[in-house]
């Protein structure tokens, strides 16, 4: 085992990991853990675009930017996060600019802008041109240009390095975290890194579910991580559904697709979204147009041999506007199902894309120990983070700013609380628990396999915890995901090696995902009500009056709630500033 | 495997030393220029020698001892001999230097190479300029035209 | 590229093809076999080669065929993959001789009557199966100072940029890093010495931008032993490029920008 000292410790390459390290490695001794190369993140999947109030190619200013995103995530967003990151918005796009990222540009040289899901002049009035784009591979440009700016400046990279467990220990009464321990892919040996402040920038958790936009390695590590040392989870109930995903695969087709032009058909060739919601159609926000497809094929209006996909036509828009603005999408569905978007509808489906919920964090990025108290020294941002700026849903190029507003304040503040903090003292021999766990595993005889379970656990979540969800469904998935982690303790591994063990860290992960499924049913189940990304077929309408709070998850063996053991649930308020509840309507 | 020895993240390769020489810009600008030159210099040489005339039946010590009488073909050749020399051995280093893996290797091919190429270098330079086209004793019927004068 | 062109309103409802709306088959499955270079640290000295056969359907990859024989088969089986759809970079590796991304090279279109050969790239340390040591070919992309390089005061606003001056670099903004060109390159074959494809795809990026002052330097950097000069334009890199960047070209427009600060 090796120690390691750092002032700050970042968890996580990703985008909010990488802007956290570019703040953070200029004013404090910064190392960045992450279990790939930092550029493999999925942030780089991410397409469309980041939306900002520049008003460079029409009037658009930060409130009306506010206003959607608290009314996108069905008002259960806490307001001053919105406001912060619609006004530190606007920074966050020229930063980024300023830093090199090759934005499209408009006729004049400024940063171009386009139309996006549920971004709105003026309170809902129209669609507006918000979004800051390079092509359709923004989140591929914001990737390479924050680690180009991590080059520069020299960070220090930890790569393949995989964070298995966070050390807390209690200072004065307080819980403060003392480090991370992690596992070496190339050696399989244990590093503790002792930090005074640690950043979790880990990511999402889509692999609990089988359709899904996410990168196989999104496996919610850091999530679980800080959930197993006591630390709650935030409205982990809330997951999106991203409506275009390519149909069987899941592959995300942007909604720039839709903000350039594009329709969704259903198999009589109908824009159903006309319907749905009638004033900005297909542009409403994800969880509406995804609840109205999944509604269109369970009314037998789907296409294809098993009608069960709708269908994303582009065939209107001019082939050239295709080519400059949509090049990788239409080239992902040419080369993934073979149609050719220019003369052919393609075929789409909801896709699991996005974990509203998360880590619970304040607008300082500093991670919340309950309702009222933070942890010092423990931050957390990006997609593993719950500010709450999505609330119950994500508007699209959201969470490109997100990780960009509040990776940045993440490494400011781990970095300046660095500087006045004292080291917390490591516990004896840190790294007792990782070490029997993956000792546990490498050496187990178990006949489950890894892949099995995992298959199982994400069909389950898919048919019972996606787009329209009931009791009874959750307390199907409930049971099924109890029964999964009765195999999986007999879960066997073939790797016996040290070296690039790749199957012990795949059985580690899908402990993570069993777990946070668990999680993701349980609250769930307690919320009683439909309201953004969450639908419950039995509580069709949102209810303000007993569900206008976040949902806090905790690990505890002892609680029981509503027949169910091992967690508790509490509540936080949600924070309101200038926009009251009304119905949500487009 | 140990688990003591392992190398810290970002551990150098060692990459030669930069020798900020613009050797390699000029070398690869120089077989450019050269291969276009040499093309009409070999293209004017076959078209004298074999074409022109009597062609390829007029050729005899006579005939090229005609030629290397006149500065124009002796400079003409003299190009032909160095460009061709030196664009072929730029060639063979760059081949010596994409296909030999051991620096040992490496260098005594190039040694070999430089020297070959010295050698012909220079004697192809005093052939044509210590050529005597009216060597003494010699058969006539073979010199050139002028010999006999 | 003008912002302007707002489409005109779709139809409401179309008359679609049979073919789109209903019926169009099922995906037929076939089996096909893979020879994989298997490679342990711990026990070989040298790659071996094992055969898998697996049954596969119409729409896979090579990627879902790897992890088929991962889930299924052998565990030990070692590769790195993440995004699975071809913007990671992760799973750049040899299949039938060729280098490409597995999440984007489809069963269907290669030949599967035969054995399926996938092996590591070449050229980088062989760590274990299908894993390199990506550390030199990170090192080449840092030496080329892949960041934007200005002087003076920073604006308030953006940095102006036209769509023209935006297009000259806009192929290699693409690059995702994957390493399949430089590891398809002979000449980073020999000894590793040279910067590699990528590397200068990632200057030629800055170089070609506007924005940044800092070209000299980069083309200084790429002027040197190892630099664009020991590119012999094979066009293996165009090639394997699973981004479709045209890499020989923005070589020799390196090597242009060299010649022309040069002259």
């Amino acid at each position: 085992m090796q120690v390691h000292h750092y002032d700050v410790v970042i968890v996580g390459a990703g985008g909010a990991g990488m802007r956290a390290a570019i703040e953070s490695g200029q004013r404090a001794r910064t190392a960045v853990l992450t279990k790939l190369y930092p550029t493999r993140s999925h942030t780089g999947a991410a397409q469309g675009g980041m939306c900002a109030a520049l008003a460079n190619v029409e009037e658009d200013n930060w409130e009306w930017h506010t206003f959607d995103t608290v009314k996108g995530g069905d008002y259960l967003v806490d307001q001053d996060a919105a406001e912060v990151m619609a006004k530190e918005a606007i920074d966050a796009v020229l930063d980024l600019e300023k830093m090199g990222l090759p934005f499209n540009r408009t006729p004049e040289g400024k940063i171009d802008q386009r139309r996006f899901g549920g971004h709105t002049r003026d309170h809902g009035k129209s669609a507006v041109r918000r979004s800051c784009y390079a092509a359709d591979r923004t989140g591929h440009m914001i990737l390479q240009t924050l680690y180009q700016q991590c080059v520069k400046h020299g960070v220090e990279f930890y790569n393949e390095f995989y964070v298995l467990d966070i050390i807390m220990t209690e200072v004065d009464g307080v819980k403060r975290p003392a480090g991370v321990v992690s596992y070496e892919l190339a050696t399989g040996e244990i590093h503790v890194f002792q930090a005074k402040s640690i950043v979790f920038a880990t990511g999402g958790v889509g692999k609990v579910f089988k359709t899904t936009s996410n990168a196989h390695t999104l496996t919610g590590d850091g999530m679980a991580v800080t959930y197993n040392r006591g630390i709650p989870l935030e409205d982990m109930e809330f997951f999106q559904f991203h409506p275009t995903g390519l149909a069987g695969l899941g592959i995300l087709l942007s909604e720039a697709a839709r903000g350039e032009g594009g329709i969704l058909r259903n198999s009589e060739g109908e824009r159903f979204m006309e319907r749905y919601a009638p004033t900005i159609k297909d542009l409403a926000p994800r969880d509406i147009v995804a609840r109205s497809m999944a509604n269109e094929v369970r009314e037998g209006r789907g296409a294809g041999p098993n009608k069960d996909y709708v269908l994303l036509d582009l065939t209107h828009l001019e082939p050239a506007h295709i080519d400059a603005k949509l090049p990788d999408i239409t080239e992902f569905a040419r080369t993934y199902l073979g149609v050719e978007p220019y003369t052919e509808p393609v075929p789409v489906f909801p896709t699991a894309h996005y974990a509203m919920g998360g880590i619970p964090t304040n607008i300082n990025a500093e991670v919340l120990a309950d309702t009222d108290n933070v942890i010092p020294g423990l931050y957390a941002a990006g997609e593993c983070a719950c500010v709450s700026v999505h609330g119950s849903n994500r508007l699209g190029t959201n969470s490109l700013l997100d990780i960009n507003v509040f990776g940045k304040r993440a490494g400011i503040a781990a970095a300046e609380y660095a500087k006045t903090a004292d080291v917390v003292e490591l516990p004896e021999n840190p790294e007792t628990d990782v070490v029997e766990l993956l000792e546990k595993m490498r050496t187990s005889d178990g006949t489950e396999r890894i892949g099995a379970i995992r298959k199982d656990l994400q069909e389950i979540m898919d048919s019972n915890v996606q787009v329209f969800r009931t009791d009874e469904s959750l307390r199907e998935a409930l049971n099924e995901i109890a029964k999964l982690r009765e195999r999986y303790n007999n879960v066997g591994i073939q790797d016996r090696g040290k070296r690039y063990n790749l199957d012990l860290l795949e059985a580690v992960e899908l402990g993570f995902l069993l777990e946070l499924a668990e999680v993701i049913s349980v609250a769930a189940i307690h919320r009683k009500e439909s309201r953004g990304g969450h639908f419950r077929e039995d509580f069709p309408d949102r209810d303000d009056e007993n569900f206008m709070h976040h949902t806090m998850t905790y690990l505890d063996p002892e609680a029981e709630t509503d027949g169910i053991k091992g967690m508790r649930l509490e509540t936080k308020p949600v924070i309101v500033t200038r926009y009251q509840p009304m119905e949500r309507k487009y | 495997m140990s688990t003591t020895s392992i190398p810290a993240p970002r551990t150098g390769y060692s990459r030669h030393k930069s020798t900020r020489s613009k050797f390699e810009m000029f070398a690869w600008l120089f077989m450019r220029i050269s291969g276009v030159v040499l093309v009409i210099l070999i293209f004017g040489h076959l078209f004298v020698n074999l074409w022109v005339g009597d062609g390829v039946q007029a050729i005899d010590f006579g005939f090229v001892a005609g030629k290397w009488a006149s500065p124009f073909w002796q400079i003409w050749d003299l190009l032909m001999l160095w460009l061709a020399m030196l664009h072929g051995t730029n060639g063979l280093r760059t081949i010596i230097m994409d296909y030999s893996e051991k620096p040992s290797t490496r260098m005594a091919l190039q040694v070999i190479l430089y020297i070959a190429a010295v050698i012909v270098i220079v004697l192809g330079t005093l052939v044509i300029f210590t050529f005597d086209p009216c060597p003494a004793g010699a058969d006539p019927s073979v010199l050139a035209e002028f010999c006999k004068a | 590229m003008s912002t302007d062109t707002t489409p005109a309103e779709p139809a409401s409802k179309i008359d679609l093809p049979d073919h789109v709306a209903g019926d169009a088959g099922s995906i037929p499955s076939f089996d096909c076999t893979f020879r994989i270079a298997r490679f342990d640290p711990e026990q070989d000295s040298e790659p071996h080669w094992e055969e898998y056969n697996v049954t596969m359907y119409g729409t896979d990859r090579v990627l879902d065929a790897l992890h088929k024989i991962k889930w299924e088969i052998d565990g030990s089986l070692s590769f790195r993959r993440s995004c699975a759809h071809g913007v990671c970079g992760s799973d750049a590796m040899r299949i039938n001789g060729r280098n490409r991304l597995a999440c984007k090279t489809l069963l269907k279109d290669l030949d599967t009557s035969k054995p399926i050969i996938v092996e590591a790239i070449k050229g980088l340390p062989l760590e274990k199966d299908m894993i390199v040591d990506m550390e030199p070919f990170f090192q080449s992309y840092r030496e080329i100072m892949p960041f934007l390089i200005t002087s003076g005061h920073e604006p308030t606003r953006e940095r102006l940029q036209s769509a023209e001056q935006r297009q000259a670099f806009d192929d290699t903004t693409k690059c995702i890093l994957c390493a399949a060109c430089t590891s398809s390159c002979p000449v980073f074959w020999t000894d590793g010495q040279y910067f590699g494809p990528a590397a200068i795809v990632n200057a030629h990026r800055f170089i070609f931008d506007s924005r940044d002052e800092g070209g000299d330097m980069r083309l200084e950097v790429l002027n040197d032993k190892e630099g664009v000069w020991r590119c012999r334009t094979t066009f293996n890199c165009t090639e394997a490029c699973p981004r479709g960047i045209e890499v020989t070209k923005a070589i020799a427009e390196v090597k242009q920008a060299i010649l022309q600060r040069a002259f």
